[in-house]
């Protein structure tokens, strides 16, 4: 039942701007794939390519083996949940569900037990009556998923479907949007700016930048191994340390930078002895205290602020003298609190955690 | 919306303009720069600049403009105004009501305000008086009639200025220290200017070429009527022609410098008002202060359409030197309703306006489509050549398809007779009448569905076509029923507008068969002894009609009158 989706080569221009620059991506079947990437960088614009809203100026969109490049939208057969809802005001929530199915040409019995299912499925069968301008913004959310589902479309589009939800709503919907999707093993691609949304649910993501595909992956792959300096930044924190790279293996190498050399077991693919790259030390990966002997890649640091939050403090640690970088450290469990003087401490990371990148990302370095 | 339908729509509506505003405008023009061997002369146009008459006809209508449009200013302004910050008792009534005069034929009007302001009317017989109130100033009682028409436009227009006035842009100059009439002057009127000259705009070309009130009030010495008589003449007299390019050129170069200088943007509130103003609640002596001048100005514009009631109501001659008639009698309606004329003329009036609300729907629709939602980029000149018959007035059009009509029965059709007598106006104005109807309403179907259509999200026809509904069926399903009331707005407007409409009535109506009502109205009203009562019968009952229907229909859905009229 469920489809692949395949993206190929796909590009869309607005005016000046490439939008959708020569985009490249496949989506396995029953797989809940996420769309990552801030505003403006092409995502909402790529997920109306594929519903057929935008019309691509090169490149193939094959859903399952159709071609549907050239398709209007209403012949796709995809569900979308549009980021507004686009509920109409005018019908009542069953309407609304069953105005798909009615499209379809489904006989009347069939229409109201698959609009009975999908109503149940998302909890709101008791708002069957009500128009949607008497709902709350997470039953109105959960509404237009059900009219996305009951279609049983051959793949499922999400345009931001929880950011006009408050926080804590927005927590239970995603996991509740995963489990949906996956009890019906639907192909579904998901368009998001929040990445603990798309980390938390996604099987894989794509982070966008540009309109290009920065790195594709599973959501740990794409975190721990960021494959460019927008990547490393844009999801979760980093510290971005210059150095010159002194490769010792396949993995491996040495970077020299001004205050000491790090070594590291997660060099990009082609960098070379001797490029100019970037260390990418995620926050909570650096250990602040009083070092054991062997420990690696170890600084002299001077803790000089601290942000304390419980779990959790935020330090900003100065490494390499006076004139060093500052570098970010979340302390789990903290012990060293630098409220109104300097603490002094070593900082030191794993050589797996010190991912090395080339230095001429585009993203603006700290 | 597809590039390939918007584009098919767009070439669809620039036909129609094309055949039915630009083509006859060009036709106009022709007539008064083309002698009829083919030379281009500028000798009929000069010819009007010499002739003393059409000279002083062109300072008459000026005046008549200029006179109507400050008029009704005077009307509108201090209406609005009291609107605007004030509540007290009955504003929701006359707020409605001061509406309606804007549905209300002048030129029948017309015909209760000579019995009112006449030699031997009530005026005098109320005052013991023997003055001929319209002798003379005859242009004062035009100038009346019109500006208690038109004030509505100005009132609407003016009301959405002040309604877009942040009050934080008041309390801003209070702060600094502006206070009551400085404020007003220095910050509430330069806000609202642009209200004012849309609205002065509009009202300025209606009045300027208005034709049926000077026609009944027997005020001859306007262009308009010289053109009308002028036309009515057999052997192409090309004078009237260079005489209505000239009123075309008034009328389109003051549109096109209001929009120039208040094209919307020039004032335009960063945002929507953010906070509007808290009317403050008037009780009392204060609260009926604020009352009156709706009472007076709503009774005024009510007056001439009440003699217009009671003459339907009278004897034949007996509503002579008294202040209300001497006999009464429902003969009129008798005699109006069951002859052969009205009775005609009442089905082609509806045959004639439901067509053009027709086509304006249908064309209203697209045109609004495209310029909403789709992405071309000529859809901006779409956007102002519907726009366009609001700057041509109606007696300029009118002479257009005069033009148009002889054009196709004696050039292009000249050898098919069958043709021919479809597009004679002397045979069968059908065809005309509707094209004019339609052109020269179009304008409110448009705004009604663009604004429509904007209220709309595309998001949700975009759902519509997600689920698999066609193009078609996404318009029937979703967008067709939230702009529902958008759509009866601007036909009922559109419809009463063509009930009414004078100008191309009487120029294109020429065979009694196919007269519409405003036309029989007219040619009854000169017929002498009976005509005036019938005609009037007549007048009460276009005006019953509309306002049933008007009135109707906003009750069905479930809006306020005025929100109608809020184009």
């Amino acid at each position: 039942m469920a489809v692949s989706v395949q993206l190929q080569n796909l590009v869309k221009v607005f005016g000046a701007t490439r939008a959708v620059d020569h985009i490249t991506l496949t989506i396995e079947p029953g797989e809940l794939f996420f769309l990552l990437g801030p505003s403006g960088c092409g995502k909402t614009t790529l997920l109306r390519c594929i519903a057929g809203f935008n019309e691509p100026d090169d490149g193939t969109i094959l859903i399952g083996d159709r071609n549907v490049t050239r398709l209007p939208p209403h012949q796709r057969d995809t569900g979308m949940v549009f980021q507004s809802y686009a509920l109409w005001p005018h019908m009542t929530v069953a309407q609304n569900v069953a105005f798909g199915l009615e499209m379809r040409k489904l006989s009347k019995s069939e229409t109201a037990r698959r609009v009975e299912d999908a109503l149940a499925m998302v909890k709101m069968s008791d708002r069957a009556a009500h128009k949607p301008n008497q709902l709350s913004g997470g039953q109105q959310q959960r509404v237009a998923l059900a009219r996305a589902l009951v279609i049983h479309p051959q793949c499922l589009l999400l345009d931001e479907p929880l950011s006009n939800l408050d926080a804590k709503l927005r927590l239970e919907m995603r996991t509740e949007i995963r489990r949906i999707c996956k009890e019906a093993g639907l192909t579904a691609i998901y368009v998001t700016h929040d990445q603990k949304e798309a980390l938390s649910v996604a099987d894989r993501l794509a982070v966008l930048n540009g309109g290009v595909v920065e790195q594709c992956g599973p959501p740990r792959e794409v975190y721990q191994r960021p494959v460019s300096m927008f990547a490393a930044s844009f999801i979760g924190e980093t510290n971005f340390i210059y150095g010159i790279l002194e490769r010792t293996g396949d993995q491996t190498g040495t970077v020299k930078t001004d205050f000491g050399s790090f070594s590291s077991a997660a060099v990009a693919k082609g960098l070379n002895s001797g490029d100019r790259v970037v260390l990418s030390l995620r926050p909570e990966t650096l250990k602040l205290g009083d070092a054991p002997a062997d420990a690696p890649n170890k600084l002299q640091g001077a803790v000089h602020d601290t942000i304390y939050l419980g779990e959790v403090a935020q330090h900003q640690v100065r490494v390499g003298g006076e004139n060093g970088p500052n570098l970010k450290v979340f302390d789990l469990n903290p012990r060293i609190i630098a409220r109104d003087g300097v603490e002094q401490a070593s900082v030191w990371v794993d050589p797996q955690d010190a991912v090395v990148l080339p230095a001429d990302g585009k993203a603006a370095p700290e | 919306m597809r590039k390939q339908s918007a584009w098919i729509m767009f070439t669809l509506s620039m036909a129609v303009f094309l055949i039915g505003l630009i083509f006859p405008l060009i036709l106009v023009i022709r007539n008064g720069f083309v002698t009829p061997d083919g030379q281009l002369t500028f000798r009929y146009l000069i010819g009007v600049f010499e002739n003393p008459i059409y000279l002083e006809g062109l300072r008459n209508s000026l005046r008549l403009a200029i006179g109507t449009t400050l008029t009704a200013t005077l009307f509108s302004l201090p209406l609005a105004w009291l609107s605007n910050r004030y509540n007290f008792f009955g504003k929701g009534f006359v707020n409605a009501l001061v509406l309606v005069p804007m549905i209300l034929p002048p030129f029948v009007g017309a015909i209760g305000f000579q019995q009112i302001l006449g030699q031997y009317g009530v005026l005098n017989a109320l005052l013991g008086l023997d003055v001929d109130w319209l002798g003379r100033g005859r242009w004062v009682g035009v100038i009346l009639l019109q500006s208690l028409a038109l004030y509505p436009i100005m009132y609407l227009n003016i009301s959405a200025a002040l309604a877009n006035i942040d009050h934080a842009m008041d309390e801003a100059a209070e702060n600094l220290g502006a206070t009551g009439f400085t404020k007003f002057r220095r910050i509430t009127l330069p806000l609202m200017t642009p209200g004012i000259f849309a609205g002065g705009t509009i009202v300025f070309i209606w009045s300027f070429t208005e034709l049926g009130t000077p026609l009944i009030m027997n005020y001859t010495r306007v262009a308009s009527v010289q053109v009308f008589d002028a036309l009515k003449e057999i052997g192409g007299n090309p004078f009237p022609f260079a005489l209505v390019v000239v009123m075309l050129t008034v009328s389109v170069s003051l549109y096109a410098l209001s929009k120039y200088f208040f094209g919307g943007k020039a004032y335009a509130m960063q945002s929507k008002a953010a906070t509007t103003f808290k009317e403050t609640r008037l009780t009392g002596i204060k609260g009926l202060l604020a009352l009156l001048p709706f009472v007076l100005v709503i009774t005024l514009a009510l007056l001439p359409h009440l003699g217009v009631i009671l003459t339907s109501f009278t004897a034949p001659g007996g509503w002579y030197q008294s202040v209300l008639p001497d006999v009464f009698t429902t003969d009129n309606y008798i005699e109006a309703l069951g002859h052969s004329m009205t009775v005609r003329s009442i089905r082609n009036s509806l045959i004639f306006s439901l067509l053009a609300v027709f086509f304006n729907l249908i064309l209203g629709i697209g045109i609004a489509f495209v310029v909403v939602r789709s992405t071309i980029k000529v859809r901006g000149l779409l956007d102002a050549l519907a726009m366009m018959p609001l700057a041509v007035p109606g007696l300029v059009m009118a002479t257009g398809y005069l033009a148009f009509s002889s054009y196709l029965a004696n050039e292009v059709f000249r050898d098919n007779p069958a043709l021919q007598g479809i597009f004679d106006v002397r045979t069968n104005p059908t065809v005309f009448l509707v094209m004019a109807y339609g052109i020269r309403r179009l304008p409110y179907m448009v705004r009604s569905a663009v604004a429509g259509l904007q209220q709309t999200s595309a998001g949700l026809e975009e759902a519509a076509a997600n689920l698999g509904a066609p193009p078609l069926v996404s318009l029937r399903r979703v967008t067709l029923p939230l702009i529902t009331a958008n759509l009866i707005a601007g036909a009922l407007l559109a419809f009463a507008f063509s009930m009414l409409e004078v100008s191309d009535s009487l120029m294109l109506a020429q065979r009694e068969d196919f007269y519409p009502i405003t036309k029989t109205i007219y040619e009854l009203f000169q017929l002498i002894g009976t005509g005036k009562y019938i005609a009037s019968a007549l007048g009460v009952w276009a005006m019953v009609f509309l306002a049933v229907t008007i009135v109707g229909s906003s009750l069905l859905l479930g809006k306020k009158m005025g929100a109608l009229f809020r184009v």
